[in-house]
């Protein structure tokens, strides 16, 4: 889960393994009620394409494509390691997880047989795993390489470690058995956290080993890495002893960068790449219209947020000022004018796509508690609360979170208060000023727009956005809440029962609703372009599984 | 003053030059906001012992002036440092993207003496005529048009709606054919060319309009001179004097305006790299400074410095060399 940069799109990944990683974003938005011709939001479902086979297979077999992406790798290969999304897209064709991603964000075993078998209030977990299965080097995956792929982030002291602090131990039953002991319970486990790549304990023995490992990784998925040039290129070659169905069409794939957006969107209409991650939302059109390229839409876990100064000394302490400035503007609209393309709004503090899983009831939410546009309530709610020469600063990264920000000004200007001002700024000076400002003073900013990606679960918006323990390191609200508030976010982080884990979350959202320490903006979708004669491709929510060549859900070929 | 003497005083002048460039640079990014670990890592979940420890790693825990002394320690030794957001040896970083760079800088400097030394000589003997007219506007386009602009519209036209040539990277010709999938060296040298030919433009453009508007006074100032006057009553055939006499005596402002106008093409490198997506040190510094790689930003900013310091050297001597009525410093 990472937020996402100013020079960079979705940087970093939560946690390394295959499916428990996630991206996050930074930004948030907002509008005004009234004054935009606000475009129709896209739906991503109706981008959801047909599967496609190929007329003659052995052609497929000798395809080959090369897929941009928007931003320059880390080259960090190794998922213990590894935390950019970048070099995860490529990692995750090497190596197989322990449990994958469906076409959504809802795990299925892929190493493992079927799902673990739970002992001890949630604190033991039982894995079985397929036998036969092959690394690149000849060795069988056994259960001994699952549990060190689970003990290496502390063995190794990874960057990723915060991720599974909570692995207690990890112990080989048999070949093909391994238990894994947890410290204390741990509420994303089933949904996220378990989900490692599985590395051979063979290649990684030494430091020097690792390092080797690093740029020339070895796994057991359904590619074989094969010629990497540092920031430049890295391919990746078909395993023909690939041990699982669908065995991939591709015979290579080649990774390749180019951050310029604008030079991007050249290289697939010059035709001189075979697809590009992320597409921005003023080119969508222009793509979408163009007879010899295909877009790629899905939904993410995304997270935008406008956040409240909630010191005593800032007027944004107060409650009723909050929902004031949020009553100002409306966040649909902004959307629609804006990113019609590329995000929807949001009405709750998580995406979606995330409450696919939960089924928390997001439209009574929107209904009742989230602040629309209503200017006569905004004056209302601000008039006594605040002085009449009030300067708020809104401060958030120049691009289209700048864009809100200056939206929101404007109708703060428009209701009287002509002293607010949106201010941006690069992201190092931003997240010093607010995220890692241990003081900030009403000055300092009385709101700032950042984001967040997480995935299925609330956990990694709630507890890294929310809780008063992540105050300085992933956001500066200072929101005290209620006396239960950051309890019951620990406490459902540290719980196996789902049901109990729901509870818990329905009061903490329904509270960030009502008191708004922050207001839930909106989400970014996936996109991606491609020549329209690469079949089959599908995007998926979460970044780093993009482009995925070859799963249940799409075998990518090119037909050229 | 011997030439050599010379060379040596003027590599001397230059060490301060770098001293100040080092520190001017050091403190200026030190200064910046925002923590290049804490960008690394942003929105993860991160020990505190993990940022202290990368912190240790790095020497980022110490203070100011220590690392900065430390830092030039190891220059001299030749150790630029590690960059932090890469992991990898500035100098290995820096060896790897200086050959796009060298080669993207030198064709553009190429296609701008080969384009603007003809069209200055053209516009300067036909002055006033309708070809004079064009190559002025010309030169006036391409010194008011920055590169990047030049680089997207090229791109639309050449490798969008003709489809002629590719839109981005570069082909390296030190490189084995295999690597590209080539057939042989024919064609990694055509390949090469073609996508070199729209970042060169794009970047030589500048460059060139510079030069031809010099070069084009020079000449018309040289073709005015005594000499050619006297040249012309003794009935020199006018392509005798053009070549043999107005020429020479017109490259000596040409040969300053490269040496000084090398940080203007490393400059338009930047954004022309980013453009092409050429990983070259352009983009390498453009990314450093967005990531706060103090050590990578360090590194290209000594590696510029004293190319630019070289490159004006160079053009020092080079002038009082071709010049015999440059001295090197002695008194009449």
């Amino acid at each position: 889960m990472v937020r996402k940069s100013p020079y960079v799109t979705r940087r970093r990944v939560l946690a390394s393994g295959t499916a428990a990683s996630a991206v996050a974003l930074a930004g948030c938005i907002g509008g005004d009620g009234d004054d935009d011709d606000g475009d129709e939001l896209i739906d991503p479902s109706d981008y959801d394409y047909e599967r496609e086979e190929p007329d003659d297979e052995e052609a497929a077999r000798q395809s080959t494509i090369e897929y941009t992406q928007e931003l320059e790798r880390d080259e960090d290969f190794d998922p213990i390691h590894s935390n950019d999304a970048y070099s995860v897209q490529v990692s995750n064709l090497v190596f197989d997880g322990l449990y994958e991603w469906d076409d959504g964000l809802g795990l299925e075993p892929k190493v493992a047989t079927d799902m673990p078998d739970v002992e001890r209030d949630g604190t033991r977990y039982l894995y079985e795993i397929n036998e036969g299965i092959e690394f690149h080097n000849g060795e069988e995956l056994t259960a001994s390489d699952v549990a060190h792929s689970f003990m290496a982030f502390q063995e190794e002291d990874s960057v990723n470690l915060a991720q599974y602090e909570m692995v207690d131990s990890a112990e080989v039953i048999d070949d093909y058995q391994v238990q894994v002991d947890l410290a204390y319970p741990y509420g994303p486990w089933e949904l996220q956290t378990m989900a490692i790549s599985v590395v051979p304990e063979s290649e990684r023995e030494s430091e020097s080993d690792r390092e080797e490992f690093n740029t020339n990784p070895v796994g057991s998925g359904p590619f074989v890495f094969s010629d990497f040039e540092f920031n430049e290129y890295v391919t990746l070659e078909r395993n023909e002893n690939y041990w699982d169905e669908p065995q991939p069409y591709l015979q290579e794939i080649t990774f390749v960068d180019n951050v310029d957006a604008a030079s991007r969107i050249g290289e697939i209409r010059a035709g001189d790449t075979d697809a590009i991650a992320d597409v921005p939302n003023d080119d969508w059109s222009e793509l979408e219209d163009d007879d010899g390229i295909r877009v790629h839409i899905s939904e993410s876990p995304s997270y935008m947020h406008l956040t409240f100064n909630c010191r005593d000394d800032a007027p944004t302490s107060d409650p009723d000022v909050r929902r004031g400035i949020c009553h100002t503007f409306s966040m649909t609209d902004f959307v629609e004018s804006r990113l019609p393309n590329v995000a929807q709004p949001l009405s709750a503090p998580i995406p979606p796509i995330t409450n696919e899983q939960w089924d928390f009831p997001l439209d009574d939410w929107q209904e009742e508690y989230y602040p629309g546009y209503d200017p006569d309530q905004a004056e209302e709610l601000l008039n006594g609360a605040v002085d009449d020469d009030w300067s708020p600063t809104i401060v958030a990264p120049g691009d289209h979170r700048g864009d809100l920000a200056e939206r929101i000004v404007t109708r703060l200007n428009e209701i009287g208060y002509d002293g607010a001002q949106a201010e941006t700024l690069d992201f190092g000076t931003l997240l010093d000023r607010t995220v890692y400002n241990e003081e900030p003073s009403p000055d300092d900013f009385q709101a700032y727009l950042l984001g967040w990606t997480g995935g299925p679960d609330p956990d990694a918006y709630l507890y890294n956005l929310y809780h008063e323990s992540q105050t300085g390191i992933n956001q500066a609200h200072f929101y005290e809440g209620s006396d239960s508030f950051h309890d019951d976010i620990a406490e459902a982080r540290e719980l196996a029962d789902q049901e109990e884990r729901y509870a818990l979350y329905e009061g903490v959202m329904v509270e960030i609703l009502e008191e708004l320490p922050s207001l839930p903006a909106y989400s970014f979708h996936n996109t991606m372009a491609s020549r329209d004669y690469v079949k089959d491709l599908h995007a998926h929510p979460m970044v780093q599984q993009n482009p995925r060549v070859v799963s249940e859900y799409g075998n990518v070929w090119t037909d050229n | 003053m011997g030439l050599l003497r010379y060379t040596a005083g003027r590599v001397v002048q230059a060490i301060p030059v770098l001293i100040g460039i080092t520190v001017i640079t050091f403190i200026l990014a030190n200064l910046a906001p925002g923590d290049p670990v804490r960008l690394m890592l942003q929105g993860q979940e991160v020990n505190q012992e993990v940022i202290a420890r990368i912190e240790r790693q790095y020497g980022l825990h110490r203070p100011l002036h220590e690392r900065y002394l430390t830092y030039m320690g190891n220059v001299l030794q030749g150790d630029l440092g590690h960059s932090i957001h890469r992991d990898r040896p500035v100098t290995a970083l820096l060896a790897q993207r200086a050959g796009p760079t060298l080669m993207l800088v030198l064709s553009a400097y190429a296609f701008a003496l080969a384009t603007a030394i003809p069209l200055g000589i053209i516009a300067a003997t036909r002055r006033n005529e309708p070809t004079d007219h064009v190559s002025r506007i010309v030169a006036l386009i391409g010194v008011s048009t920055p590169s990047f602009w030049i680089g997207i519209v090229l791109i639309l036209i050449f490798a969008i709606q003709l489809g002629w040539l590719p839109s981005s990277g570069l082909v390296y010709p030190w490189r084995s054919p295999d690597q590209y999938g080539y057939s042989g060296y024919p064609e990694l040298a055509y390949q090469t060319i073609r996508h070199l030919l729209l970042p060169m433009i794009a970047l030589g453009t500048l460059q060139m309009a510079t030069l031809m508007r010099v070069e084009r006074t020079q000449m018309i100032e040289s073709l005015q001179g005594e000499y050619v006057k006297l040249a012309r009553a003794y009935g020199v055939p006018e392509r005798t004097i053009l070549r043999k006499h107005a020429f020479q005596v017109a490259q000596l402002p040409i040969i300053t305006i490269i040496g000084l106008n090398l940080s203007t093409a490393l400059g338009g490198a930047v954004l022309t790299e980013y453009v092409f997506n050429i990983n070259g040190i352009g983009r390498l510094f453009l990314e450093a400074i967005q990531s706060l790689d103090y050590q990578l930003i360090m590194g290209i900013t000594i590696v510029i410095g004293t190319m630019f310091v070289v490159g004006v050297i160079i053009t020092d001597i080079s002038y009082a060399y071709i010049d015999p009525r440059v001295t090197y410093g002695e008194h009449d």
